[in-house]
């Protein structure tokens, strides 16, 4: 049974990983590179479980207990207690293969990697292990705590066991919807909703609809909980970009290809919630004001 | 014959051995953070030392193992070995419909405390957690399983249908069920007993108020309603929780605040009552002690005090009269000052406190009430342990 769980790389998702894990009565072990970011995660973490307070979604002895469950760490040997270790460090197919390659040698064979990957390869990642077999992708959605459902990707030589085991982690232990898919660029979440996004600008562009009006139709007409921008503005424009160019790169299909106005926008700096301005402008809270 | 009783939580572990012969508790202790590194087993055996363990106890068999381990231990046991457990009885939140008094564990009865997993999510599945975990250490000694909600199953329809459409509770069984119905049952049969009365002769009231706090109406020796309903909410102010409220404010907050069903589920339950009036605690201790000069403390207390008297007002109502009174659990037998503001401006009822008598602390059940008083007003310090223990005997000797 999986009690310890490592989280390697606690930027945003990191950071959300970790609280729900912890939330779920799991021992959990951060690791960063550096004390200053570990130190900014736990304050993030912090400060979203004062917002659950606020929101009379927790008690301030819950807060305290589920902040005891987190253990920030500095040395990947220390992560050799886990049962199951999640990556979630940014987005780079290089960068990812370094640390599985290194997390490959300090843990033992029964010890599951999951990535946290939204659109790499896994068989790549894997690859850069001597155990593919217990290597696998685990992807989350933003916000992590309030999205339940989860990814789980199969590479080309990800065991059996491994899937069966992440499954039922997913399932009873943190209670998520897990939602099998095969490795293929952008699986189902982030091809679809990149899609969806991407033939919204195209509408925006051609001057069919405001941006307001598009989000509008789409939240009240279809009940999605966000209209497209919005949900872009969450996402980070950039990763929006990037899921598309990947994508448009692997599939080699025009319909992945970004939008002028998204590679605009994210040159001009407007990468969305993060920045306080995307398609709409936000406060420090990430409350959108206008 | 001796009995274990055990109460069984998600991450904690209640237990007692009794010695039917005379009722006696042999030895008592927890069990808690199970499942994490560092769990700790608090054992007390009657006449010896207590002892504190602490030591990583992964899940609820290695618990159970560890109480045996402790009640036949060398030194802090207080049996010789585990062939003297003749029996073990577990405390279940939750009997539904069907269980209406306690029973002999089998598989058909597990099967059912698992379909009703829905209704009591956070606790069912712990008990079940403990029958399993006794089975797994002592493979052939017989179980019995005693419900909270069995002994208000003979009120009738007028008391525990909501008026909702029909199809809910055909459905989904969306019905009154009402809790803490093991002390209600031990308190109100030690009451009459108490004062040589048939339990079944008096119209009786009798008030559970701890941490969760309810109030039930006997007449005929039989729950005929309780304050608490489909789940523990309902009902009087409590500790954290709302109690009642007017339901169209749920949809309105989730609205206007944008929660979830989970956020909201937790305001209510853990973020509302005493804690949330006072601001200060959820404690009556800490509140009556404030209460002299702050405010809000001493609001918390009336609006709690207040509600505690309209159901006593409602039910003795619904009975046309009111014999006996009882106050039980933490705050219903050990706050003077709460039972005396309960109990002031009912003497239309016939309810007379004798103050004397009130402030004077006891473990005795007792009599409160002035030698006139129509009503007579008790605390009755309730035992659940001891009435799981005899229902345990009772089926298995």
């Amino acid at each position: 049974m999986i009690k310890k769980v490592g989280v390697v790389g606690v930027g945003t998702m990191g950071q959300g990983i970790a609280e729900m894990l912890a939330k779920n009565s799991l021992d959990v072990y951060m690791l960063e590179i550096s004390d200053d970011r570990l130190k900014h995660a736990l304050n993030m973490i912090e400060m979203s479980l004062d917002k659950q307070i606020e929101k009379w979604a927790i008690t301030s002895s819950e807060k305290k207990l589920i902040l005891s469950r987190i253990h920030p760490i500095s040395k990947m040997e220390e992560l050799t207690v886990c049962e199951l270790i999640i990556e979630s460090i940014t987005e780079d197919l290089e960068q990812k293969k370094e640390i599985f390659k290194q997390l490959d040698q300090v843990t033992s064979a029964d010890t599951i990697i999951a990535s946290n990957t939204s659109s790499l390869s896994l068989t790549e990642i894997a690859s850069a292990t001597r155990s593919p077999e217990r290597v696998i992708g685990m992807h989350f959605t933003y916000p992590v705590s309030s999205i339940d459902m989860v990814e789980i990707v199969r590479g080309l030589k990800t065991s059996e066991e491994t899937v069966e085991v992440t499954k039922q982690f997913t399932e009873e232990a943190i209670q998520k919807k897990a939602v099998m898919v095969f490795e293929s660029p952008g699986y189902v979440t982030t091809r679809l909703i990149c899609l969806f996004i991407n033939e919204a600008l195209h509408v925006l562009e051609e001057g069919v609809a405001t941006a307001e009006d598009i989000d509008n139709a789409m939240r009240v007409g279809y009940s999605f909980k966000l209209g497209p921008f919005q949900m872009a503005d969450q996402f980070g424009l950039d990763s929006v970009q990037a899921a598309l160019e990947n994508m448009f790169r692997e599939y080699g299909e025009l319909k992945y290809r970004p939008s002028i106005v998204l590679k605009k926008m994210v040159r001009a700096g407007h990468l969305g919630v993060k920045a306080g301005v995307g398609f709409f402008k936000y406060d420090e809270d990430g409350d959108r004001v206008e | 014959m001796k009995v274990l009783v055990i109460n069984a939580g998600s991450s904690s572990l209640k237990y007692q051995l009794f010695d039917m012969k005379n009722e006696s508790v042999l030895a008592s202790g927890r069990v808690e953070r199970i499942g994490m590194d560092s769990s700790i087993v608090t054992h007390e055996p009657v006449g010896k030392e207590e002892v504190v363990e602490v030591k990583e106890i992964l899940d609820h068999i290695t618990a159970v193992s560890r109480v045996i381990d402790m009640l036949i231990h060398a030194e802090h046991g207080v049996v010789k070995s585990m062939a003297e457990i003749d029996a073990v009885g577990h405390r279940i939140v939750h009997g539904g419909e069907i269980f209406k008094n306690s029973v002999i564990v089998t598989d058909a009865v597990k099967s059912e405390i698992r379909r009703l997993f829905e209704l009591a999510p956070l606790h069912n599945p712990a008990h079940m957690m403990g029958i399993v975990a006794v089975e797994m250490n002592l493979p052939n000694v017989p179980q019995v399983v005693v419900f909270d909600t069995a002994f208000h199953q003979t009120m009738p329809k007028t008391s525990y249908l909501y008026a909702i459409p029909k199809s809910l509770y055909k459905r989904h069984k969306v019905r009154r069920y009402g809790f803490h119905g093991t002390s209600h049952a031990y308190v109100s049969d030690v009451a009459a007993k108490v004062l040589d009365k048939e339990l079944a002769s008096l119209k009786m009231i009798t008030c559970h108020i701890g941490n969760g706090g309810s109030l039930t109406a006997i007449l005929d020796g039989q729950s005929f309603d309780t304050s608490m309903g489909m789940t523990p909410l309902e009902g009087l102010m409590m500790g954290t929780r709302s109690g009642d409220l007017d339901p169209a404010i749920v949809p309105f907050v989730m609205n206007k605040e944008e929660l979830t069903l989970n956020e909201v589920n937790s305001m209510l339950n853990k973020h509302s009552g005493l804690l949330a009036v006072s601001g200060l605690s959820s404690d009556m201790r800490e509140i009556t002690d404030a209460m002299d000069d702050n405010e809000e403390a001493k609001l918390a207390f009336d609006m709690y005090v207040y509600r505690v008297k309209k159901y006593i007002g409602s039910y003795a109502a619904a009975m046309n009269g009111l014999d006996v009174m009882v106050f039980t659990a933490g705050v219903g037998e050990n706050s003077v000052v709460l039972r005396k503001a309960v109990c002031e401006g009912l003497t239309f009822l016939g309810i007379e406190l004798d103050e004397e008598l009130n402030a004077k602390r006891s473990k005795e059940p007792r009599v409160i009430s002035t030698p006139n008083s129509r009503v007579k007003v008790m605390v009755v310090p309730t035992n659940e342990e001891l009435l799981i223990a005899r229902d345990t005997y009772n089926l298995v000797k």
